[in-house]
């Protein structure tokens, strides 16, 4: 069944972001946000995630997302206390619902009670749980009913009088025990994969209920839209101890996707065999003379399954919900009932934040189909440039037709090219949003206080650039916690705050976006890392460094300064791994420290990875490109100092620093070079610092190109990172320098 | 009706032939003809330069651009150890597709598209390693021999040894 997998599909695709929302809101939570936005937010998150669970037959993950909605659900109702170890079991829970979600993804089984501990402790947080809860569980007809069961019965050795008092703080009058209640779902409850049915069957095990479908709003079959929404009803439950909150708690899942009213009859109308219709009928009597003649007869339907859409999830939810402010005339608002004593109507006025952002419409696209739209525009650019390269002045004189088109062109494309920039473009916020907790656990294990600010999060950086961001800033932020901060005790003696402030900031910096990192821990230690650099061997005995390149030393591969390695870090991995991720997508790395003050990384990081700024350079007859991010600075040969090795080979002297030279021409076995006097030196800059120099005949220009791949029909070869196409429609290649440093010299081989 | 069972018929020899028949694509290095299977040819277009490939061996002539796609070019001549070819504007290059990959080769001129049986194919006799390496058999067209080449063994070991 392909179409149930692309629903599966779906909902793990959304699955993804309700977990990363959820993150998000908890680190607000966490920030001592407690408004009831952000609890609904969550509510809603965990509730779509169990509502397709459930769809799929994931009992495992409805099992225990629905502990977790039952304890959200007590905390919404101030029955429970939002306790900082409440919130740390809330994210640990957040972890356990995404494991839930990854195993039934890759159709992996967890252990049987996988989460089981966590669940409990919602259970015993949401002590107390009044007994009607039960009911609907068990009613639940979906296969966990085991899980839920087992909740149940845990739920049942509480105590339960006391707690029942806690959170129905103020009693209601007594009762008369029955309840007119009016419930019209709108579109999206059906969207969003509710079913009446099941609400009304919760109703029912709460006392006698009749139910009565109201169709008054049923448009004329001209009118009529298949997937519209025209069936109401009226239920009339009898109960002597039922409460109006119990009642509301019902419809807790679909508030704000229906009309909903809740109204306790006066116990003169007190017959529990009446039809409530008759108390009704005056108020009804209006509207009836409007409606269509079947209308009555209409009011002894069962409360049938409607006509719910397939089963849907969030974004066809959004998209029904961005056209809620347009509703088709078909569904007009329910008069409200004026001569009732009305006790509450949840309109779904709902919290305007949340559904705003809710009501953005989206489409989701296979990232393939972009990348190809965005090679296509790449060529597009060229094609564009090489064209206009064409016209000389005899041409522009004679076609001013044309020149006006093409530049018309020029514009149009490079309007193209940033509008489907934009598309992959994302905001930071999607690795940003997991460093909040990063920090929290880096704090209590190295028990130190750490507050993390974040700036800059809806900066919008290349997709592909943001999934290789999430390694690097975790190891930063680990270096900047553990080396960075000091202990609470540590940095009272220095005369500062208890809670060392990590920042993460990102903002865009012309073509580049800078992200970074800082804290204000006690800097590096420049003397321990010159030291430890030194008995590594890193750095030679004599060797004098500036205080910048010392701070560059730890992102030397295997290089660390703790005596004692720690969970978190100290065994040498991570910063080489910073340093070796960046440049992989063309960015670079800086860090700066002051003694006591703390310390500051900056990434530098190329807006897209479609396009690469190069250096244009002639290399015998052929033009190559070199990375603009490796390269350190350009002189002409003439200038440079060079100086003969044993070996017969050449190394350059820069700043009192001896270079690594490789003659491109001699390397790519293109022809004996021309005189050394025209020639120009590429200092670049390979990996961990490592500075070595290419030899070029000519330096043409910078200019962007798209990368094209040389493995596609072909295979790669040493030395060279891939092609790109020119201008002039010609192939160059992109110089690798990391290559070309690691691989041995071939000259002799030959 | 008649019309039906006219291409009906049509469509069963040429299921026919398909089974028993095959076209190349003949082309010609100095005096020898060769030929690869039709539907592996993508197009042909005459030589334009191509980027040299550093660290390759000598029959790997570069690449070019082919509609956005970078596309290695192979001189047959050299790959046969004939040394390199120094094309002209009147060499061809026929790019095929290979596995996967989209190969040039670079040859002297295409000379026609000949229909041969399969049950005509010859096998390369033993003797030299090069023929029986890059060549899948002999056909013979116009008393001429047409060897049949053996893409995949054309464009492996392109890379330079160390």
């Amino acid at each position: 069944m392909s179409d149930l997998d692309d629903f599966k599909a779906t909902y793990f695709d959304e699955c993804s972001e309700l977990l990363a929302e959820l993150e998000e809101q908890f680190a607000e939570i966490e920030h001592g946000d407690r408004s009831n936005g952000r609890l609904n937010a969550v509510f809603r998150a965990i509730h779509s995630i169990k509502g397709g669970a459930g769809a799929f037959g994931f009992s495992g993950l409805v099992g225990f997302a629905h502990a977790y909605e039952t304890l959200l659900d007590k905390v919404r109702e101030g029955g429970v206390k939002l306790t900082p170890e409440a919130v740390a079991l809330c994210i640990r829970a957040n972890d356990i619902v995404a494991d839930f979600v990854h195993a039934a993804r890759v159709a992996t089984d967890l252990p049987e009670d996988y989460g089981a501990d966590e669940k409990g402790r919602f259970t015993r947080l949401a002590a107390g749980e009044a007994p009607e809860d039960e009911a609907p569980i068990e009613d639940f007809d979906i296969d966990f009913v085991p899980v839920m069961a087992r909740i149940a019965r845990a739920e049942a050795e509480e105590p339960r009088g006391a707690s029942l008092d806690a959170f129905e703080a103020p009693p209601l009058p007594p009762e008369s025990g029955q309840w007119e209640i009016r419930f019209r779902p709108h579109g999206e409850l059906y969207a969003r994969a509710n079913d009446p049915l099941l609400l009304f069957r919760e109703l029912a095990s709460l006392g006698e209920l009749t139910v009565r479908a109201v169709l008054d709003a049923t448009p004329a079959l001209a009118d009529f839209e298949p997937f519209g929404v025209y069936c109401a009803w009226e239920l009339t439950l009898v109960s002597p101890t039922v409460t109006e909150t119990q009642i509301r708690e019902v419809f807790e899942f679909v508030e704000g996707n229906c009309e909903l009213s809740v109204v306790e009859v006066q116990p003169l109308a007190m017959s529990p065999g009446l039809p409530p219709l008759l108390i009704d009928e005056p108020d009804e009597l209006p509207s009836f003379s409007d409606l269509m003649p079947e209308a009555p007869a209409a009011g002894l339907m069962p409360p049938a399954e409607p006509a719910a859409p397939l089963p849907s999830f969030a974004a066809l939810a959004e998209a029904v919900q961005a056209e809620a402010s347009v509703r088709p005339a078909g569904v007009p608002p329910r008069p409200e009932p004026t001569a009732r004593k009305t006790v509450a109507t949840a309109e779904p006025a709902g919290e305007p934040e949340v559904e705003r952002r809710n009501g953005v419409q989206s489409i989701r696209v296979d990232l393939d189909k972009v990348d190809r739209v965005v090679n296509m525009v790449g060529e597009l650019v060229i094609t564009q440039s090489m064209l206009t390269q064409q016209m000389d002045e005899t041409l522009r004189v004679r076609y001013q037709e044309l020149v006006r088109g093409l530049e018309v062109l020029a514009q149009t494309t490079r309007g193209l090219q940033d509008s489907v920039m934009a598309i992959r473009a994302q905001p930071v916020k999607s690795v940003f949003s997991r460093m909040p907790r990063l920090a929290r656990e880096l704090a209590q294990v190295t028990h130190k206080k750490i507050r993390l600010e974040m700036i800059g999060e809806n900066t919008e950086i290349d997709k592909t650039v943001i999934e290789q961001l999430s390694d690097p800033l975790t190891h930063m932020i680990r270096n900047s916690a553990d080396h960075g901060i000091e202990t609470p005790e540590q940095r009272l003696a220095a005369g500062k705050s208890e809670t060392g402030v990590i920042r993460l900031s990102a903002e865009q910096a012309g073509g580049n976006i800078l992200i970074v990192v800082e804290d204000d821990g006690a800097g590096i230690n420049r003397d321990k890392v010159l030291q430890v650099a030194r008995q590594r061997g890193v750095v030679e005995a004599d060797e004098q460094l500036s205080d910048e390149q010392i701070d560059q030393l730890i992102f030397a591969p295997g290089f660390s300064t703790v005596d004692a390695v720690t969970d978190i870090s100290g065994r040498g991995v991570g910063m080489d791994v910073v340093l070796s991720n960046i440049k992989k997508i063309g960015g670079s790395v800086h860090v700066r420290s002051w003694a006591g003050r703390g310390t500051r990384m900056t990434l530098r990081l190329p807006l897209t990875l479609a396009v690469l700024d190069v250096m244009l350079v002639r290399v015998s007859h052929n033009p190559y490109v070199i990375p603009l991010s490796s390269i350190v600075e350009t002189m002409q040969c003439a200038r440079a100092s060079f100086e003969r090795v044993p070996s017969g080979g050449k190394v350059l002297q820069v700043r009192g620093e001896y270079v690594q030279v490789i003659d491109l021409c001699e390397r790519f076995e293109l022809g004996t070079p021309a005189d050394d006097k025209t020639r120009f030196v590429v200092l670049c800059e390979a990996e961990g610092s490592v500075k070595v120099a290419l030899i070029v005949d000519d330096i043409i220009g910078q200019q962007q190109v798209v990368i094209k791949s040389l493995e596609e029909n072909f295979e790669s070869i040493e030395g060279i990172a891939g092609g790109t196409i020119l201008g002039d429609g010609n192939v160059a290649l992109i110089v690798d320098v990391q290559g070309l440093k690691s691989a041995k010299p071939r000259r002799h081989a030959a | 009706m008649e019309a039906f069972g006219l291409r009906d018929d049509s469509v069963d020899q040429a299921a026919v032939a398909a089974q028993n028949s095959m076209q190349l694509i003949a082309f010609s290095i100095g005096e020898q003809t060769y030929g690869v299977e039709i539907t592996t040819v993508r197009e042909i277009r005459a030589w334009n330069g191509a980027t040299p490939l550093p660290n390759t061996r000598e029959f790997v002539r570069g690449v070019i651009n082919l509609r956005g796609t970078i596309v290695p070019i192979f001189d047959l001549r050299a790959r046969f150890g004939d040394g390199q070819t120094s094309p002209t504007k009147n060499h061809v290059v026929v790019v095929m597709s290979v596995g996967e990959k989209w190969v040039g080769m670079l040859v002297d001129a295409v000379s026609d598209i000949l229909t041969v049986s399969r049950d005509d194919i010859h096998q390369v006799p033993e003797g030299n390693s090069i023929d029986t390496e890059l060549l899948n058999g002999i056909v013979t067209h116009d008393n001429k021999m047409v060897g049949l080449i053996d893409l995949h063994a054309v464009v492996s070991g392109a890379r330079a040894e160390a």
